[in-house]
């Protein structure tokens, strides 16, 4: 039998509370056994005691050895008694096959005679010693038998409470099994809770955390699916327009017609290329969240330098005025290069919607909460209201928005705010009418 | 023949919205499903081009309740949906084809021309009639075995009347099938282009029938 002590619980309880058990009855058995032998050494030697001395005050004076007994050989005398004269004549002897050698010694004595030790209890009586004696074999035997007695059923309850152990064990790690039969049952993919349901307070804690673990794998799975369902709907209008431009530019008969169409080639290839890019960066961000190795503390005026830099050409090409107001130091807790991203998207999402010759700002400041809020006005069209939070699903765009945008941009913001415990918003500007996001990160979040 | 194109990808709808016009057929363009449905309700079309991701209405509410007014037009399907359950439930609310994106355009184009066929009733490829015929597939128009050349209107307004010999359409009709929104129609548009087929093809094609319409007879006179 190999059973692995370390691994298996039940196993585990099982060997060692049989051990223990097993363990205790021996002992217990075995102190019992010695107590009931020192109890009954107690008693007998009282009792020869007590036997010697009520002989002393009755002792005929006679000097001749009383010899009237009629030994029954059937009868067997655990006793034997003699009395002694002081000239070493034995003048009493209870039974005649019990001869034993005088002794001098008062009080008790072992003595080996006929094969046999005694156990001797000597008195003195005037002139006379009494002696009283008791074979140890028979003592051993009786004081055994009454140890025995004592220890039996400690040994009888052995096997009863070994079948109570087990029993117990058993119906207590049973629901464990059932969870694990559940888990060890499921598909692949089923991310479904287990039940917690008659579960003792020491594993439901566990298994809650799992049906947690699951739930947020069961997210993630999902959004997954969602992403690569949407991913590949997404990716498919951008080479249709392609595919469509190609076929235009084809079919061209004039230098005009042929101009448009490379212009509309060459706006659709941006278009897929920065879809493709997005996506990218979306993995990156993704990919770098789960192997985060830290977060630092980052100066968002340091990282909104970094993002303008990156949107400059891109400004200056619809003569939009860009400019950063900040009103105070601003450091928040994050990845610099996700936060940067974040601010460029939000100012390219603003610069891309504004109309030529209009106004981008970005501020950074504090609220009354200590929270640090970052806010990108613009003087575009701004966008409804039934719009502010999908906007920041991916891949929607706002109805009649013109085209190139990969609806990606805000849900990576979306998702980089998320990671950052910073909430999103969206609202009209008040400053330049158009659209205002905010990212707003809280302290001690 | 006058289509609508219900697309709300503005890429994708202006290169169709130009390759469809190039073909000679009218097209109407919508980017929304409110529109759509809007449209669909007042405009008779020969043909609708049919995204399913539309914003404000899905295409497939479009497509739904076209068809539960009992409106015959043919639909076609044009979608980045691509999932065999997504193409039979699009077919089963009542789409005549079903196509995804992306796709090549020649075959849209002939799927077009097969969708138009079948909703005149026919299914020969080419139209002769009184030993005119033209093939829609290559635009190539011959009479009496020579081949003619037709303005990209005269094409467009042969074709519709070669499409349903015996139909009589008045001149509003053909206008509007001629002509999308955008056109700007001049009054006697109809009738010069009339008059240039009848130059071109001889006299006894196109009938015209004083206070209703023009029409090609289906027997000869």
């Amino acid at each position: 039998m190999n059973i692995d002590l370390s691994h298996s619980l039940r196993a585990r309880l099982l060997w060692f509370l049989f051990a223990a058990i097993i363990l205790t009855a021996i002992a217990q058995a075995f102190i019992a056994y010695r107590a009931a032998l020192a109890e009954a050494n107690e008693i007998f030697d009282y009792q020869m005691q007590q036997m010697a001395l009520s002989l002393r005050p009755g002792l005929p004076v006679s000097s001749e050895l009383v010899d009237r007994f009629i030994t029954n050989e059937d009868e067997n005398f655990d006793f034997v008694v003699q009395v002694w004269t002081a000239d070493g004549r034995r003048v009493f002897q209870s039974t005649e096959l019990a001869e034993l050698p005088q002794r001098s010694a008062l009080g008790f004595s072992s003595v080996d005679a006929r094969g046999t030790t005694y156990r001797l209890f000597s008195v003195a009586s005037g002139t006379q010693l009494i002696q009283v004696a008791q074979d140890l074999a028979a003592r051993r035997e009786l004081a055994g038998a009454l140890a025995l007695r004592t220890a039996g059923p400690i040994l009888v309850m052995v096997p009863l409470l070994m079948f109570l152990v087990w029993w117990v064990v058993s119906t207590s790690l049973a629901p464990v099994t059932r969870v694990q039969k559940q888990i060890a049952a499921r598909e692949v993919d089923a991310l479904t809770e287990v039940s917690e349901q008659g579960l003792p307070d020491e594993i439901r804690p566990l298994v809650q955390e799992l049906n947690l673990l699951f739930h947020r794998m069961r997210q993630a799975f999902d959004a997954q699916k969602n992403f690569v369902a949407d991913a590949a709907h997404e990716l498919r209008s951008p080479l249709a327009a392609l595919k469509l431009q190609v076929e235009g530019l084809r079919r061209a008969q004039s230098d005009a017609g042929r101009e448009v169409a490379v212009n509309r080639l060459s706006s659709g290839i941006d278009r897929a290329t920065r879809l493709v890019e997005q996506l990218l960066v979306l993995a990156r961000h993704q990919a770098s969240t789960a192997t985060a190795t830290g977060n630092t503390l980052v100066d968002l005026a340091q990282a909104a330098r970094l993002a303008m830099a990156d949107v400059a050409t891109a400004a200056q090409t619809r003569s939009i005025k860009l400019s950063l107001v900040q009103a105070s130091e601003c450091r928040v807790s994050g990845q610099e290069e996700a936060l940067r991203i974040l601010l460029r998207n939000l100012l390219d999402n603003a610069i891309k919607y504004t109309p030529l010759g209009g106004q981008v700002d970005l501020t950074l400041d504090h609220d009354g909460d200590h929270a640090v809020v970052v806010q990108v006005d613009d003087s575009g069209p701004g966008i409804p209201q039934e719009d502010w939070n999908r906007v920041l699903d991916r891949f929607y765009r706002v109805p009649g928005a013109k085209g190139g945008g990969s609806g990606l941009g805000l849900a990576i913001v979306k998702a980089i705010a998320d990671f950052h415990c910073a909430e999103i918003a969206m609202g009209r500007s008040t400053r330049l009418c158009g659209l205002c996001a905010t990212a707003t990160f809280r302290p001690g979040k | 023949m006058r289509l609508l194109l219900i697309e709300d990808d503005l890429m994708i709808g202006e290169s169709v919205l130009d390759l469809l016009r190039d073909e000679g057929y009218a097209v109407d363009w919508v980017k929304d499903g409110d529109m759509a449905h809007t449209t669909l309700g007042t405009q008779s079309y020969d043909l609708v081009l049919l995204d399913l991701g539309l914003p404000k209405r899905d295409g497939l509410a479009v497509l739904r309740a076209l068809r539960a007014r009992k409106d015959r037009t043919p639909v076609l399907i044009t979608t980045a949906r691509d999932s065999v359950g997504q193409r039979i439930e699009g077919l089963d609310a009542g789409a005549d084809d079903y196509v995804v994106k992306p796709y090549d355009l020649d075959e849209l184009l002939a799927r077009i021309r097969a969708l138009v066929r079948r909703a005149a009733g026919r299914a020969e490829p080419v139209y002769t009639y009184q030993g005119v015929s033209i093939d829609p597939a290559t635009r190539e128009v011959s009479a009496q075995g020579l081949p003619v050349v037709l303005s990209s209107r005269e094409w467009a307004l042969l074709q519709l009347l070669m499409a349903r010999p015996g139909t009589i359409f008045s001149r509003k009709q053909l206008e509007e099938k001629l002509y999308s929104w955008k056109d700007e129609v001049s009054s006697n548009a109809i009738e010069v282009y009339i008059h240039g087929l009848r130059k071109k093809l001889g006299n006894g094609l196109i009938q015209n029938i004083r206070g209703v319409g023009y029409m090609i007879p289906t027997v000869d006179p």
